[in-house]
């Protein structure tokens, strides 16, 4: 429960899950926003007009999935950290999903991690594909990791790795 | 809860056992209490305990915190060396 | 004695953003605060702000304090005294009493006040509440953003507000393993997104459990352990419940308390509301209190969110300038933008609460 344990239930996600023939076609962004909380800077970073505009700042945001290409450039800059991009057409057997990783070290590309469920659990092993880390994210990196294709609506994070001191 | 071992205010030591103790004595004013115990009157000036202390004596004598008298609060709001005051007095002579 | 036109006590986002509005209608501004550098606890904040464009959405905290800082100290019309404790407020000649650098005393006579002094942190009664490891989250903050310092290992988070969330997210950055977030409430009370993003790092969160007892380590005689217990829906611990985590620092985040010692030394109408953290003054919607000239802003007007602390500040920066006669053509704009912003952010389910506290506050 999402207002107990901060973990969205399956009934929550439902209603943010991107249709599936729209996610058969390649990337495309999923938000993980279930409570109106006024903020709006997705609309801002949206460069096509996938995101709607918003009637009232505290209103849930709106996606028009037909417009929305998978740049991502929406994950860093939501405040909550809770846009990701979703790839399921990545490989055969593989979904590329991207999300905003804000902890030292960064992994590198190419590297094996331990993947992570929204409570943190880890669900499977998948390869880190890409890290951006520049001036526009600034200091929230995104990174996209391969995972098994089953997995690409149940992982989210990844396990921190080493001592950051 | 041990009451003896729970602090209500940090900077004068003084623990729930001797708060609801002087309650139950009748002492039930933020002012008469702050007297008798010290508590609020210590470094951080009742900061962390005035909280505390108001929330305690609402449910010991099922009074709402509106109605609560508070504490006097006069200057200065933190520890001041007298030297400081002092020094004050001194310029103003002199200007 | 010193004279400026406007006073204003703090240099957190609410009292950056009232000296700036301030200065830009034309008014002199002294602004102070206690601390060596301006931007209040702004300079903790590694998270990006919500709100809109206009409210630094999507600006990390720590940047806003840098921007604002900047354009208070650059501008003319603005005196910053760093250092310097507003000690006193003696009503009858209007005077402010500061302490600056802890050796000198220094007497101000400004024509208007503007009170952005914050709020200080609450605290929670336990059995050994009292032990080395024990800490505000403020506190904690303090340490680790400002100072580079980590509080322990292994830590119990008391408090599921926005401040413990987005805390226990700044702990596992830093690389201290959070045990367990605890809320005596039934429901998270921050938002759900920063709930979210500690739980995927795998930090239990747990509703409606309170701290029963801490323990210290029999040789260093510092915190090892704590004992967490349920509470039901009266608030009352149900025995048998107890749960015992081995931690070294607790952390407590349980609410802000406006730090409103300088309202009540000016005399203004102050009322109790649980909402906004406790003894609040009543004032209009200029942010002016039942003491005319005296102004707030921010946390001590109200515990809210820093997004709405500013527009507050600007608010009560603008208005204090008018009252002096200052208006550089765009008051009447500014003012209605401002108010404007303010009922967008409270507008919402989660600016409830707020809502209901301003409700008894109004002159």
């Amino acid at each position: 429960m999402l207002k107990t344990s901060g973990i969205p239930t399956a009934e929550d996600l439902a209603v943010r899950i991107p249709p599936e023939e729209r996610r058969k076609k390649g990337p495309v962004v999923m938000i993980e926003c279930f409570q109106k909380i006024p903020c709006n800077p997705c609309f801002t970073a949206c460069k096509h007009g996938a995101i709607q505009k918003f009637e009232d700042i505290n209103d849930l945001p709106e996606v028009n999935f037909d417009n929305c290409n998978g740049c991502g450039l929406c994950i860093s800059k939501c405040p909550g950290l809770a846009i990701f991009v979703i790839d399921e057409t990545y490989s055969e057997n593989e979904a590329a999903v991207s999300l905003p990783f804000e902890f030292l070290p960064l992994p590198r590309e190419g590297e094996e991690v331990d993947l992570l469920d929204r409570s943190g659990k880890i669900v499977g092993r998948g390869k880190v594909l890409k890290v951006r880390n520049g001036k526009y994210e600034d200091r929230t990196p995104v990174i996209t990791v391969a995972v098994p294709r089953e997995l690409s609506m149940v992982v989210r994070n990844i396990k921190l790795g080493g001592d950051v001191r | 809860m041990t009451k003896s071992k729970t602090i209500i205010c940090r900077c004068e030591d003084v623990t729930l056992e001797e708060i609801e103790a002087v309650i139950e004595k009748g002492y039930t004013s933020m002012d008469e209490i702050k007297r008798i115990t010290r508590c609020g009157m210590g470094q951080c000036q009742g900061r962390t305990c005035r909280t505390l202390l108001l929330a305690e004596l609402a449910r010991a004598t099922k009074t709402h915190p509106n109605d609560i008298k508070v504490t006097t609060y006069r200057p200065p709001v933190k520890n001041v060396k007298m030297s400081v005051i002092l020094g004050g007095m001194e310029d103003e002579e002199n200007s | 004695m010193k004279k400026t036109e406007i006073a204003v006590i703090g240099g957190g986002p609410a009292g950056l953003m009232a000296a700036l509005a301030a200065a830009e209608m034309g008014a002199r501004v002294t602004i102070m605060d206690r601390n060596s550098r301006l931007g209040g606890q702004l300079v903790k904040q590694t998270h990006m702000f919500f709100g809109s464009e206009k409210e630094y959405a999507s600006v990390r905290g720590i940047d806003i304090g840098k921007v604002l800082s900047a354009e208070v100290l650059k501008n003319p019309r603005i005196e910053t005294m760093l250092d310097s404790t507003v000690i006193g407020y003696y009503p009858d000649d209007g005077v402010l009493g500061v302490e600056v650098e802890e050796k000198t005393f220094v007497k101000i006579k400004p024509e208007k006040v503007i009170v952005a002094t914050g709020a200080s942190e609450k605290f929670l009664p336990f059995e050994n509440n009292d032990l080395p490891g024990i800490y505000g989250a403020g506190a904690v903050q303090t340490l680790m953003n400002e100072h580079g310092v980590v509080p322990g290992e292994n830590v119990l988070m008391v408090g599921a507000g926005n401040i413990g969330l987005i805390v226990s997210y700044q702990l596992m950055q830093a690389g201290v393993n959070v045990k367990a977030i605890i809320d005596a409430a039934p429901s998270i009370g921050g938002y759900w997104v920063h709930a979210s993003k500690v739980a995927r790092l795998g930090v239990p969160i747990m509703t409606s459990y309170t701290v029963k007892a801490a323990y210290p380590n029999e040789l260093t005689g510092a915190l090892e352990r704590a004992v967490i217990w349920q509470v039901d829906d009266k608030w009352q611990p149900i025995p048998g419940t107890e749960k015992v985590l081995k931690v070294d620092v607790i952390c407590i985040s349980v609410g802000l308390s406006p730090l409103a010692e300088i309202l009540w030394q000016a005399g203004c109408r102050m009322k109790y509301v649980p909402q906004l953290g406790g003894h609040v003054a009543l004032r209009d919607e200029n942010m002016e209190t039942t003491v005319p000239g005296v102004y707030v802003a921010g946390d001590v007007a109200g515990v809210e969110e820093a997004s709405s602390a500013m527009i507050e500040g600007r608010l009560a920066g603008l208005n204090a300038a008018k009252s002096l006669g200052y208006d550089n053509g765009k008051y009447d704009e500014k003012r209605r933008e401002a108010m404007e912003q303010l009922q967008n952010l409270r507008s919402g389910p989660v600016g409830e609460k707020i809502r209901q506290g301003l409700a008894q506050l109004a002159l």
